[in-house]
């Protein structure tokens, strides 16, 4: 952890080479949320990168007393949040990607998961992609403790509900 | 056939995508490359205002503002699209002052600021809107002759193929700025008040930077706890 924050004091410095290795680091986690939440790869490597260039920029803006992912994932799932209201404003609900890339065994948790309302679907993706704590979800999202633990278990009930009926169909 | 959930089956769906390699390469890249061509085109600009709002906005020598009122919204002006350009701004509140303007161009205008940001239509779209559904060329004319461009927004007006259309600054400009309004959110809240404004508002500005909080609706901000801003009242946009 503290090393995180040494390398990000080094990448508000315009360190190319503390960049690169900040992005080795949390890269993989952050497409990781970024594509459960839009669906696709090409539609979640287009967030990060715009998340990553705004990190670079504003890397000045960066409080110590956060963890460095805490940040990272704040600036990503503004940007992921911002994607998915754009979609909804376009088709007046939201679209399931047109061809989802999830595999096989996981299509209908991917289909129901698009029936999560939005604050919801970013916490558990944030929860299960790298199970951050409550008060890291928290942080991330500038909300209660207790705001995210109901948030969490409403998900997972309309998560059960889609299930059950077996698939979002 | 019903699927039961549980913590296994999250955790496997959620795995973290492997790291792709040229990642920071292309951020580094990009960044460079954002070299801000939007402060370029603000230098280059011209505003102009009568007492009553904003009357026109050029790349050219324009006679400066006769009364103080109008050089404050002019000041307003400009501060305004700085932040538009910087991506810190999805609406105008400067007034636009367009008694000059032939009724027709006039009614052209105010269809086109109804279009929400970030979103476009045809001009077709804006033919139909004030009643003549023929008119599409006078429309294009109309909104070629714009008088303050970017606070009226004629650069969201496309042709009905999807083509871009002309520009007053040309059309790498407008693509440049729907590119621009597609990266911009327009709901923001703060971490610490826990009230969510319409991006730009004047109470949302002295907001820091890791207190900013997007979200995709007023109604989503609501149910984890935010109250919309009385300022700029973020329930009636869109």
């Amino acid at each position: 952890m503290e090393h995180d924050k040494k390398l990000m004091g080094r990448v508000a410095r315009g360190d190319e080479a503390a960049f690169t290795e900040l992005v080795g680091r949390f890269g993989g986690r952050l497409l990781g949320v970024a594509r459960r939440l839009l669906g696709s790869r090409a539609d979640a490597e287009d967030a990060v990168q715009r998340a990553l260039l705004q990190c670079y920029l504003g890397a000045g803006t960066y409080q110590a007393e956060w963890a460095v992912s805490t940040w990272l994932y704040r600036i990503l799932t503004n940007v992921c949040v911002d994607e998915l209201r754009r979609r909804t404003s376009r088709s007046g609900q939201l679209d399931p990607p047109a061809r989802p890339d999830a595999p096989g065994r996981y299509l209908d948790l991917h289909r129901a998961l698009v029936r999560v309302p939005t604050e919801a679907r970013v916490l558990l993706a944030l929860r299960y992609v790298d199970g951050l704590s409550y008060g890291e979800l928290a942080r991330i999202r500038g909300i209660s403790i207790n705001t995210v633990k109901s948030q969490l278990a409403r998900g997972k009930s309309l998560l059960r509900t889609a299930l059950t009926k077996g698939g979002a169909s | 056939m019903k699927t039961v959930l549980t913590d296994d089956m999250l955790k496997g769906y959620f795995q973290p995508d492997a790291e792709p390699g040229q990642l920071a390469r292309q951020v580094l890249l990009a960044a460079r490359a954002s070299a801000q061509e939007s402060e370029k085109l603000l230098d280059r600009l011209a505003i102009q205002a009568t007492a009553e709002g904003i009357s026109l906005i050029r790349a050219q020598r324009l006679e400066k503002p006769a009364t103080a009122g109008a050089r404050r919204l002019v000041e307003r002006a400009r501060e305004e699209l700085y932040e538009y350009f910087q991506g810190k701004r999805a609406f105008f509140s400067v007034p636009v002052d367009l008694s000059e303007t032939p009724d027709f161009q006039r009614r052209v205008l105010e269809a086109a600021r109804r279009i929400p940001f970030g979103e476009v239509r045809p001009y077709a779209w804006v033919a139909q809107k004030i009643g003549h559904p023929r008119a599409v060329r006078a429309v294009g004319t109309a909104l070629g002759r714009n008088p303050v461009p970017f606070i009226v927004p004629c650069h969201r007006v496309l042709q009905s193929g999807g083509g871009i259309g002309g520009y007053l600054f040309g059309s790498e400009t407008k693509s440049g700025l729907l590119a621009l309004e597609r990266t911009t959110p327009i709901y923001e809240g703060c971490a610490s008040t826990h009230i969510v404004c319409r991006v730009g508002c004047s109470s949302g500005r002295r907001m820091r930077a890791d207190n900013r909080v997007v979200f995709a609706s007023v109604q989503d901000a609501r149910s984890v706890g935010y109250r919309p801003c009385k300022v700029c009242k973020p329930s009636r946009a869109a």
